[in-house]
């Protein structure tokens, strides 16, 4: 139960899936160790991109008031490691889109707002007076 | 009554739909800017183990060689020797490797008809046939208890012709295969 009410106070799946993400990259440059730290790699990238994926998605968990701009540079990040790290044989960037849209869609809203409204961001808008 | 307001979690679905068309566009247009260009990046063709390189001619510049002990697909620790070689270009390459299947062998072949621009080139050979031509080839002996790093030949051009490469481990940063072929066949093998 308590697991069940720490979930549902952040976004918790656009979370898991960037943390896969990141590490379904970090798995190329790892494997390719040996060249990897060769001077001029552009793996070393990889590396960079996937650890910093990965973080983003473990922040999240923490920080969910600023999932909107982590999941933007999940999304972001995910692109760029095609070049160095093939993507995570793009499934890795496939999974950091996903979880970084999951990530900047994700708000809290009042319980029942979210129930009797039909669409949640007419919310946002200024009621009509008069 | 003043009662705390109960929160609860939502995805807003224009946001994410949103989200993801401009994520999936924008990983379309740099595959897309990758295909016209024809280059990979950052490509390696690891553990496939065991497979064959030839081509007519090689040209490059800042060659390295040592020797090493690496895996092969049917070994932990082969002797073999990694090339180095910063800027490339192969004419007439092909890439090929036999595998068994049931009683036949399959051959899975990738030709390039035009010139291959290579840079970042690693490449662990157990076997290296060619007629070879070196400018300011240098042929060093180390001091060092790492038997890799006791010998190393470095020269500043490399130039091989009717050449083939038993390889066991190939790793680009950045190829340009213009012309690129990929086959699949099935040849007799005794």
């Amino acid at each position: 139960m308590v697991f069940k009410k720490w979930r549902h106070t952040r976004p918790f799946f656009g979370a898991i899936l960037s943390v896969l993400s990141g590490l379904m990259i970090l798995w190329v440059p790892l494997n390719l160790y040996l060249s990897t730290f060769l001077p001029g790699s552009v793996a070393v990238i990889g590396l960079l991109f996937g650890g910093l994926i990965t973080l983003m998605g473990l922040m999240s968990f923490f920080l969910p008031s600023a999932s909107k701009a982590l999941g933007i540079i999940v999304i972001f990040l995910s692109i760029l490691s095609v070049i160095g790290a093939l993507g995570g044989f793009l499934f890795g960037t496939i999974f950091g889109i996903i979880g970084g849209a999951l990530l900047t869609a994700w708000r809290m809203v009042p319980a029942d707002e979210s129930a009797g409204a039909p669409v949640s961001d007419t919310a946002a808008q200024p009621a009509k007076t008069g | 009554m003043t009662g705390a307001v109960v929160m609860e979690s939502k995805t807003n679905k224009k946001v994410f739909w949103g989200a993801l068309a401009a994520g999936l566009l924008a990983l379309g247009i740099l595959l897309v800017s990758f295909g016209v260009s024809g280059v990979a990046y950052a490509v390696p063709i690891a553990g496939v183990g065991d497979f064959y390189v030839e081509f007519d001619k090689l040209e490059g510049e800042g060659y390295t060689f040592y020797p090493k002990l690496g895996e092969t697909s049917s070994s932990d620790a082969t002797p073999q020797g990694t090339n180095i070689i910063e800027k490339l270009t192969i004419d007439n390459l092909q890439l090929y490797k036999d595998f068994q299947v049931g009683g036949e062998w399959i051959r899975v072949k990738i030709q390039a008809s035009k010139p291959v621009q290579i840079s970042g080139l690693q490449h662990d050979a157990g076997l290296i046939e060619a007629n070879a031509k070196f400018q300011n080839l240098a042929l060093a002996e180390n001091n060092s208890t790492d038997w890799t790093k006791q010998f190393q030949q470095t020269s500043s051009t490399i130039i091989l012709e009717d050449a083939k490469l038993k390889t066991h481990y190939l790793f680009q940063e950045t190829i340009n295969m213009a012309g690129m072929k990929l086959t699949v066949e099935k040849i007799d093998k005794k």
